[in-house]
């Protein structure tokens, strides 16, 4: 299966950039992590790629560890290379997940839809080297929503029962338990801000947590400042976290970051109705409003 | 320590029709707990969210933020806006473990004087029950 899209990307990357249709592929490639070491034991680590010349496409790798959100990347103040930024389009390698989350910053007019050649993955589900991990498991998504290129066969979509189970298992606890549990985990944080700069929703040139006019936070490294940052962070995603766990995965103190967008991404959804990055038309959830809804607050 | 615990409940009202509904349960000598500390904002749509973690962390045991009815705000959506906002706030900070009475949203008009002493004593009465916030500070 990885083989097989692996493959699939090098000939569409080689084409592109022969072609010139774009100046830059963003993928994946082997890290220098040998196997046996990192998170994936069983695998040598990824890391993106950045390919310029089409006689170094077979740098390009693709398995199920791949697990970044490429689509930091194309933030408008990412540091680009000069060739990318000379030319106007770049290849960008993305499961559903990222589709979605590219999806949210087309809306919110972050990126141009023809600046990104999107060889969309038809996506196994991401695996620690033994068992697919538990996010993608709960997801339903096998195709991305749109794309320019589509490698990979679409595996069956499992049946989901409840992808939020997780969520209501945890808010079965009473209020001292749950502030138990996130007051362990948030004093666990190191304020890497690995988790924010592995968002692709988080692209303010200035984050509230380093903003020193009104200064929201200090630089105290202390339980109520990072919870502040998680919270804020997490609000700041509503109705715009496409639920891809890159957060999560960069998190190097292994936070369960995602329980929280994804509790509000289930609200979201139960509230207004709406699916980050599904629909490019609807104005973003919090940012409209209907008349007659009322909620108990 | 026999003292009965006072709770601190910061109170975000709007300019134009929660704030002159505290005015006029003033003026009404209509008697609601000093437990509120009043902050007058232009509109329920002013308050980041995030004010009222930032109230919690700050020493607060409840927040009320209290607007104009829907339909009546003097900015025409603001507390519509106010009410998605909140809601979902609401929810994610239930999540983390606050008591959901902490914090309430309530749409008080300008000739509600009463109405505004009742939305005070309930939640002071419901954050006493609670007992002092302490979560999610050093």
């Amino acid at each position: 299966m990885s083989e097989e899209i692996q493959q699939a990307i090098r000939i569409r990357a080689k084409e592109l950039l022969k072609l010139g249709e774009v100046g830059c592929v963003i993928g994946f490639e082997r890290g220098r992590q040998p196997a046996g070491t990192g998170r994936h034991p069983a695998l040598a680590r990824t890391r993106p790629a950045f390919v310029y010349d089409p006689a170094d496409v077979d740098r390009l790798v693709w398995d199920q560890t791949c697990s970044q959100n490429l689509v930091v990347y194309l933030h408008p103040e990412a540091a680009l290379g000069a060739a990318e930024k000379a030319h106007h389009r770049v290849g960008l390698v993305a499961r559903p997940c990222d589709v979605r989350a590219l999806n949210v910053l087309i809306h919110e007019g972050q990126v141009a839809r023809d600046r990104v050649f999107v060889i969309g993955v038809a996506c196994p589900g991401m695996s620690d080297g033994q068992e697919i991990q538990a996010q993608c498991r709960r997801c339903r998504e096998r195709v991305p929503l749109f794309y320019d290129a589509l490698v990979g066969k679409p595996p069956k979509a499992e049946v989901v029962v409840d992808a939020y189970a997780d969520v209501t298992e945890f808010e079965a606890l009473s209020a001292a338990e749950r502030l138990a549990f996130w007051t362990g985990q948030f004093d666990r944080c190191i304020r890497c801000y690995a988790c924010r700069q592995a968002c692709p929703g988080c692209y303010c040139s200035e984050c509230l947590a380093e903003q020193v006019d009104p200064a929201w936070l200090t630089i105290a490294h202390t339980v109520p400042q990072k919870a502040f940052f998680h919270v804020m962070r997490a609000y700041h995603l509503a109705g715009r976290c496409a639920e891809c766990h890159a957060c999560e995965s960069a998190c190097p103190m292994h936070l369960p970051l995602s329980l929280l967008n994804r509790m509000i991404a289930r609200e979201v959804k139960a509230l207004f109705g709406t699916v980050a990055g599904t629909d490019q038309q609807a104005r973003p959830p919090l940012a409209t409003f209907r008349r007659d809804e009322e909620w108990p607050i | 320590m026999d003292e009965e615990f006072e709770p601190k409940i910061i109170g975000f009202l709007c300019n134009w029709c929660s704030y002159a509904g505290a005015d006029m349960t003033g003026t009404a000598r209509i008697a609601y707990p000093a437990n509120i500390r009043i902050i007058r904002v232009p509109c329920s749509g002013r308050v980041d969210p995030l004010f009222v973690l930032k109230a919690l962390q700050g020493g607060a045991d409840g927040v009320l933020v209290a607007g104009c009815h829907p339909g009546d705000c003097h900015y025409g959506d603001g507390n519509y806006h106010a009410r998605r906002r909140l809601a979902l706030m609401h929810r994610l900070l239930t999540f983390v473990g606050v008591e959901a009475g902490r914090l309430r949203i309530e749409w008080v008009s300008a000739a509600e004087g009463n109405r505004f002493a009742q939305v005070v004593t309930e939640l002071t009465q419901q954050v006493k029950q609670l007992g002092p916030w302490t979560g999610l500070q050093s």
